[in-house]
């Protein structure tokens, strides 16, 4: 019965796909996703658009006519380049601490034994990540609080209470805790891709057990490291939600200035110009990460860079 | 110190940092005082009694359902599709539309979620729910392709080889050989699909208003308003969610998938 | 400025009895048609955007849940931040798309900026226009395109632990090393702009154009690590213990210090802003629902709804005859007399609508740096 539907369906396909279409196959497969990612760069359109045209603050409608004064606004106003400058050291030590983080982490999970500590270690991993940022932050706001659970423990040795929340350390703090799970992921297939035999050897001719680690694991995880780091540094790059819970007003990130340039002050040309900049900053980064370092373990084909 | 003692110490913190927020929000809903502070007043279901009372959250719970469903059924054949279409077939400018389809991920989500603004203004569909659900596929899809091409590129093509020198046409052993054996990506792609729609919130927050707010937006609003314990309830829908999809993903294809290598 | 939240589920004891209540008509309850020879169809809902915290609460008491009683129209309460629907409205009157809201409870100076925009419609025809005071008429505009619906003080709060001595009396104590960290102004400054005028050594009369004796004080506030919030989080801080001083709406001190915290407000030597808050109706939206959005805005300038809704906030109304609440008689942050009103700083609307935007900037600037 199934087989016959089945046979049914090829019948049709073959009218509707005839053979000498063969070679297109591949393209017909990838047009569903071509076309759905192209609402976006249909939308990158419209910002670019926007970004070259000023805000009239007499009708607060954007200019008929394009001028760069949205970029220039935003190069001579020093408060864009320290936001800017906020925002990539963060991703900078968001980065490695989150990758310093997950390496044992990943290491710990692949190459133990006992497949219920790694089931338990990967549950660990995958509920926060299923759980999404804005509950993770509530949570962090509970904890941190002046009168939270963080404060009254420390108080009970003694100390505090501190200023826990709303400054730049806990912004970077709820980053790393957010950025983990992605990190260890990307991470543990390519340490799962290294033999054990192999450190083993390393350690057998001498080296110690953190010397066989950073000589020979770190190296040769190399595309898992570059495909993490790429993904941390650029998730937290882009990151509105921690900063807008976590920094109190004062930690605003590039995303919360878009965020604001739009829905605070209705300029659409200048958040639009900071937008173009973000990206800009992003994927020059990026590219030049993967250049320097191939594409880790980011693309989609075996082929094309994907590592082990 | 040895390697087992680092290791553990390490991943301890690990554990501490990545369950903190998760159990604490558990705990506090589950007080019965009116704040949350700790210890906690006792114990009690009051405000969980409380979110059946509550129209609002329980509206932007299924709409945030709807929008998770709606991306999860786009994302489905779409990126099956595009994932066998780019690691099974030679297409010229592989790499080109490899990096186009990163884009979602290259984009700052706040980003797409202004240029999704402007597009589904101009449109005039902005005041619908539907949109949202096709915006958390877009900027997730490559989750999806992802899961699936890791599927894909793990298939020996030998198989779909003998499928065919056995006399199988296309569709035929694409729908017996390739399918099932991708199956274990396509599900496990889903799930993230939907998790990660039913949690989306930077791109909803700026697409959605009063009508079609989700519940991400709603619980965001209301961390800027004043911190009760029914909030916490609330937030324990998603650790209840998040718990269904994880036991699926084991049950479906096993959480050890994610550790294979690629 | 102020709140982007939602509805505070936890107070909302009553939960609107919509189900039972009776379908009565606008005519039945004393409202007015309107102009309308047949009452329009009832809409089941309206949007009211609103501001998180007490805001909300004091609205749904005062006027949203009786106006849902009389009229069985369910009120849902958007706490989307006033300036952040402003753009949305925008958008969707210049695309031809319904807008998000049905009546937007704003800042005078924001509404003001979407009458100038042409984006309001017309409350002249209002019945309850009639009688309320001069403060209730909008300035610079012509007729009613919104209305004022009340008056209020942007106070200094204060712990009274930390002040054994009495209230302070100068601005100049949220600069006090003492404070550091411990002192909050919300997030665009608003409010706090001429007390910083005349605190940083300026004069009223060069607002608009010298305030950078203002901008000087606010640098040095920066300095003392300030804490940027809106509404509901100055109610918060006081209550969580973050904050000591705090440049805020009194509603919102007086929030806390109805739930127990020892905050109190004063009005210091430099005086205060004083402002107002309005009521107004987007276009684009379906006949009814317009009609009916007036009937809400027009049953909000009622005494029966002013009383309750600015008990609860603290605040004196537009309509004669609202009486303060018995704590802030006499309190010059509620103020009744031209003494009062003489220690108060009052920017002109228009001037804020033109430069309002550019002190927001110009603070975020000095704040993000």
């Amino acid at each position: 019965m199934a087989s016959r539907l089945v046979d049914g369906l090829e019948v049709v396909r073959a009218a509707l796909w005839p053979k000498p279409l063969a070679w297109a196959t591949g393209y017909a497969l990838l047009l569903p996703a071509l076309l759905v990612v192209g609402l976006l760069a249909l939308g990158l359109v419209y910002i670019v658009d926007a970004s070259f045209r000023e805000l009239d603050t007499r009708t607060f409608l954007l200019a008929e006519t394009y001028s760069l004064g949205n970029f220039q606004e935003i190069w001579e106003r020093t408060v864009f380049w320290r936001i800017t400058g906020r925002t990539l050291l963060a991703a900078v030590i968001v980065t490695a601490i989150t990758l310093a983080l997950a390496f044992p982490y990943a290491y710990l999970m692949v190459r133990t034994r006992s497949s219920l500590l790694r089931k338990l270690l990967l549950i660990s991993l995958f509920l926060p990540f299923f759980i999404g940022q804005v509950v993770r932050a509530y949570g962090w706001l509970i904890i941190l609080g002046q009168q939270g659970i963080a404060n009254t423990l420390l108080q009970q040795i003694g100390l505090g209470p501190f200023r826990l929340i709303f400054t730049y350390e806990t912004v970077i703090f709820g980053l790393v805790q957010y950025m983990l799970p992605f990190a260890v992921l990307m991470l543990a297939p390519a340490l799962a891709a290294i033999s054990e035999e192999v450190e083993l050897a390393a350690e057998s001719l001498g080296a110690r057990w953190w010397e066989a680690m950073l000589n020979v694991v770190v190296p040769m995880a190399k595309p898992g490291f570059v495909a993490a780091g790429v993904v941390v540094f650029t998730i937290s790059l882009t990151d509105f939600a921690m900063p807008a819970v976590l920094g109190g007003g004062t930690n605003d990130f590039l995303a919360n200035s878009i965020y604001h340039a739009f829905f605070r002050i209705s300029d659409p040309g200048l958040a639009s110009a900071l937008a173009v900049i973000l990206v800009a900053i992003g994927s020059t980064i990026v590219a030049i990460l993967f250049a320097w370092l191939g594409t880790g373990t980011l693309g989609f084909r075996k082929s094309s860079g994907a590592s082990a | 110190m040895t390697k087992g003692v680092v290791l553990w110490t390490i991943v301890g913190a690990n554990l501490i940092l990545l369950a903190a927020p998760t159990v604490i929000v558990l705990a506090a809903s589950f007080t019965s005082g009116n704040i949350i502070q700790f210890p906690p007043d006792g114990f009690s279901l009051r405000w969980y009694a409380r979110l059946l009372e509550l129209t609002d959250f329980r509206d932007a719970f299924w709409r945030s359902l709807q929008v998770a469903l709606i991306c999860t059924a786009l994302s489905l054949p779409v990126g099956t599709l595009a994932a066998i279409g780019l690691a099974r077939y030679r297409v010229r400018f592989a790499t080109a539309i490899q990096v186009y389809l990163l884009l979602p991920f290259t984009v700052p989500l706040v980003v797409s979620g202004l240029g999704l603004m402007f597009l589904f203004g101009a449109w005039g569909i902005l005041d619908q729910l539907w949109p949202v659900g096709i915006a958390t596929c877009i900027i997730n899809l490559p989750f999806m392709i992802w899961a699936v091409a890791a599927s894909v590129n793990a298939l020996d093509p030998d198989l779909e080889h003998a499928a065919a020198n056995c006399g199988a046409a296309p569709l035929p052993a694409f729908l017996t050989v390739t399918l099932p054996a991708v199956m274990p990506g396509i599900i496990t792609g889903g799930l993230i699909m939907f998790v990660l729609a039913f949690n989306e919130f930077i791109v909803s927050l700026i697409l959605t208003d009063a009508r079609t707010v989700t519940l991400p937006v709603l619980v965001y609003n209301s961390i800027r308003s004043v911190v009760t314990p029914d909030l916490a309830a609330v937030s324990v829908v998603y650790i209840v969610v998040a718990t269904t999809a994880i036991l699926l993903l084991d049950r479906l294809v096993g959480l050890d998938t994610f550790l294979k290598s690629r | 400025m102020r709140s982007r939240s939602t509805p505070p589920l936890w107070r909302r004891r009553q939960l609107l009895q919509t189900a039972g209540a009776t379908a009565l008509g606008a005519a039945t309850l004393g409202l007015p048609r309107l102009g309308f020879a047949n009452e329009p169809a009832k809409p089941a809902e309206l949007i009211v955007r609103a501001w998180g915290g007490v805001w909300v609460d004091a609205l749904n008491e005062g006027v949203s849940a009786p106006f849902s009683e009389m009229t069985g129209i369910r009120i849902r309460h958007d706490l989307t931040e006033d300036n952040e629907i402003q753009p949305r409205i925008w958008a969707a009157v210049a695309q031809g798309r319904k807008p998000p809201i049905h009546i937007n409870w704003d800042t005078s100076t924001n509404a003001t900026k979407s009458a100038m925009r042409g984006v309001t419609v017309d409350l002249s025809d209002l019945p309850n226009l009639e009688g309320l005071l001069p403060a209730a008429t909008p300035v610079g505009l012509d007729g009613f395109p919104i209305v004022n619906v009340y008056s209020y003080v942007y106070v200094l709060a204060y712990r009274e632990a930390v002040f054994p001595d009495g209230p302070p009396d100068s601005w100049n104590i949220l600069l006090d090393p003492r404070f550091r960290s411990r002192v909050a102004v919300y997030n665009d400054g608003i409010g706090f702009h001429p007390a910083a005028q005349i605190a940083g050594g300026g004069t009223f009369e060069d607002i608009p154009d010298n305030m950078e004796p203002a901008w000087e004080f606010i640098r040095q506030l920066k300095a003392q690590n300030p804490l940027l919030g809106e509404d509901p989080d100055f109610t918060n801080w006081f209550q969580q213990g973050e904050i000591d001083v705090a440049c805020t709406i009194i509603s919102n001190a007086r929030e806390a210090r109805a739930n127990g915290i020892d905050v109190a407000w004063t009005i210091p030597k430099e005086g205060a802003k004083i402002d107002t808050d309005a009521l107004w109706i987007p276009q684009g939206l379906d006949d009814n629902e317009t009609y009916w959005a007036k009937q809400y805005i027009n049953y909000a300038l009622t005494l029966e709804a002013q009383q309750p809704w600015l008990d609860r906030l603290g605040l004196p109304g537009v309509r004669p005859g609202v009486v303060p609440p018995a704590d802030l008689v006499g309190d010059p942050a509620y103020p009744t007399t031209d003494e009062d009103f003489a220690r108060l700083i009052s920017v002109p609307t228009p001037i804020l609508a033109e430069y309002e935007r550019d002190w927001f900037i110009k603070f975020t600037e000095i704040m993000q740096s």
